[in-house]
């Protein structure tokens, strides 16, 4: 849909930039301070002299890429533990559960601040496994109660009946059901995480080394970048930020539809 | 009766339970830096430009904490200081205590979150049931929806530096910072201390406030979209209820559960992005004291906020899942299982 347009727009932005530019023209200084859009630059430059659209270009990249690798590593693990919480049952399920409970309850964010502050200075990946740690509670809640929805059906009675061994069951008819709704999440999760990238960066706590949308907003703020009336420093990786979290919530919107064939009625 | 204890009982012991792995990581966390902790916390001071009085320092903490003991014996003296409310000194501004920088914070924050999450929740819940009621009738209620949209996926930081530029810098309505009150302007309990207050706050409350509207207006409006499809509203209209009754006698109240199923659910969410908003306000709230203390790299406050702040979430979490049996009387049967 409408989301999925923008989000390849914005990778597409992205890759073109980060491509087409020489490291020299990355370097701090590289351009005249201060330049509002328009003379010369495409979307200006901040007080170090760096070009804004190539900062963008690179920001996109990075803030996508935490936010893919934290939804994937959250929704794997999630989905895994939420399985085998579903499918065990006794007193594993008691077990994780309790877990999966405590973790959704806690605001994450908090959590991550703690973590975060202890391994100040790390690149981008290590911000993405730390962001992800904490992003499997909630899809791991989703997939407990699929599995027990999906452990009743039919299908799996008369798969069991018919011999097949439990893992066959659990690869060949329980996951194929599971991957629709899986997307869905992987997406919200994947929200979430650009989210949480954002806030930590924003709290100077995020991949110093790197330029995500958050550090630059962060680096915009630490010079003063509203005070100076610099609008084009701040406001640039605002619109993205704000245009990336609407287009990923239309995709959630649209797979709900998807996996959910009475919201598309009510459409 | 007995469901209900049941009920309770089980909801305490997951209060309980995330008390303890709170506590536990906050323990753990930092004790997986290499070395002892108290050296890693000198060593990037050291690197940042030193520290005073730091062979006092580590001294009170090796003693206090036990750091020269086995790992257990720390963990139980780490307990039974928290028991006595002791988080410990604060680095930056030794002597003083962690405690003594955190508690003047903490009524800000409670402040500031509790009037924008229940005038948010309350203001969203009723602008979305009418809404949703009345639907698709008037152009203005459906224009509503894309707007409330674009408002809730937006974090309150983001709109909050939206919202500081407009009104703080291009039209001088409200001050650009300075906390929740004029600089140099002593807290006290007058009106005019109370004017300068609602005229700091405005901004951080309204981000806040406009973001969560946004949330509370759309799922409401679902929900009592799916309420009107059910088989007793169908009886109602044929009884002839008035229009108004029906919503909110009937609907209202059956939607008002998940919404508080909701709140509950989301109050980890609100706490944190209203964290990131203190900071740009320069808010003295915890998000505020947690933001000075990162930069000045103070664990002792980082950790003493990061307990406190979960200890509370969690607690507000239990206070609700308390109440709500109450509202539901569905909930007390399953606390028979």
């Amino acid at each position: 849909m409408l989301g999925i347009s923008v989000v390849l727009l914005l990778v597409l932005l992205g890759l073109v930039g980060t491509l087409l530019t020489s490291p020299e023209m990355r370097r701090t200084g590289a351009y005249p301070v201060r330049l509002p859009p328009g003379q010369g630059t495409l979307l200006g430059t901040d007080s170090l002299g760096r070009n804004i659209a190539i900062q963008l270009s690179e920001a996109i990249l990075k803030s996508l890429q935490v936010g893919l690798l934290a939804a994937a590593l959250g929704t794997f693990f999630g989905a895994l533990i939420g399985f085998a919480s579903g499918y065990f049952g006794k007193l594993v399920d008691a077990v994780l559960r309790v877990l999966i409970d405590v973790f959704l309850s806690v605001p994450s964010l908090v959590f991550l601040i703690l973590i975060a502050s202890l391994v100040k200075g790390v690149g981008v990946q290590a911000i993405a496994l730390i962001i992800g740690m904490f992003a499997w509670a909630s899809p791991a809640r989703q997939s407990r109660a699929q599995v027990l929805s999906l452990k009743e059906r039919g299908f799996v009675q008369i798969a069991r009946l018919s011999g097949m061994s439990g893992l066959e069951i659990v690869f060949l008819e329980l996951m194929p059901n599971m991957f629709q709704w899986l997307g869905a999440n992987f997406v919200n999760a994947f929200l979430a995480a650009v989210l949480a990238e954002a806030g930590l960066s924003l709290l100077g706590l995020g991949p110093q080394r790197d330029m995500t949308l958050g550090m630059m907003i962060y680096w915009a703020l630490s010079y003063g970048a509203i005070l100076q009336n610099l609008w084009w420093w701040w406001l640039l990786p605002v619109l993205t930020l704000m245009c990336l979290f609407l287009s990923l919530y239309l995709i959630h919107l649209g797979l709900d539809e998807v996996s959910n064939p009475r919201l598309a009625a009510q459409a | 009766m007995t469901s209900y204890l049941r009920y309770l009982a089980g909801r305490a012991l997951l209060w309980l339970v995330t008390i303890v792995v709170a506590v536990t990581v906050v323990f753990v966390v930092p004790r997986l830096v290499p070395g002892d902790p108290m050296d890693a916390m000198l060593q990037r001071l050291a690197a940042a430009g030193g520290a005073i009085n730091a062979p006092e320092l580590i001294a009170q903490y090796r003693e206090m904490f036990g750091l020269d003991r086995s790992i257990s014996e720390q963990y139980v003296s780490f307990l039974r200081e928290l028991a006595r409310g002791n988080f410990g000194y604060s680095i930056n501004n030794f002597p003083s205590n962690v405690t003594d920088i955190v508690i003047p914070a903490i009524p800000w924050t409670i402040g500031l979150l509790s009037v924008t999450t229940i005038f948010s929740w309350t203001l969203g819940s009723l602008i979305g049931a009418i809404v949703g009621w009345r639907g698709g009738r008037s152009r203005f209620f459906q224009a509503l929806v894309p707007i409330a949209l674009v408002l809730y996926t937006t974090p309150y930081y983001i709109l909050a530096l939206i919202l500081i530029f407009l009104f703080a810098f291009t039209w001088r309505i409200f001050p650009l910072s300075g906390g929740a009150f004029s600089v140099g302007v002593r807290p006290e309990l007058t009106l005019k201390f109370a004017l300068d207050v609602l005229h700091h706050a405005a901004l951080p409350a309204l981000s806040i406030i406009l973001v969560s509207l946004g949330w509370w207006f759309l799922s409401m409006r679902s929900l009592i979209t799916t309420q009107k499809g059910e088989d007793y509203i169908l009886l109602a209209e044929a009884k002839g209820l008035p229009e108004r009754r029906i919503l909110w006698s009937y609907a209202f109240r059956n939607a008002m559960l998940p919404q508080a199923t909701g709140l509950a659910l989301s109050l980890g969410h609100i706490v944190g992005g209203a964290l990131i908003t203190e900071v740009i306000f320069a808010y003295q709230g915890l998000g505020w004291v947690i933001y000075n203390a990162i930069k000045s790299l103070d664990f002792p406050v980082i950790q003493g906020s990061v307990l406190l702040l979960i200890i509370a979430v969690t607690t507000t979490n239990f206070l609700i899942d308390l109440a709500y049996p109450l509202i539901d009387p569905r909930i007390r049967q399953a606390g028979r299982e």
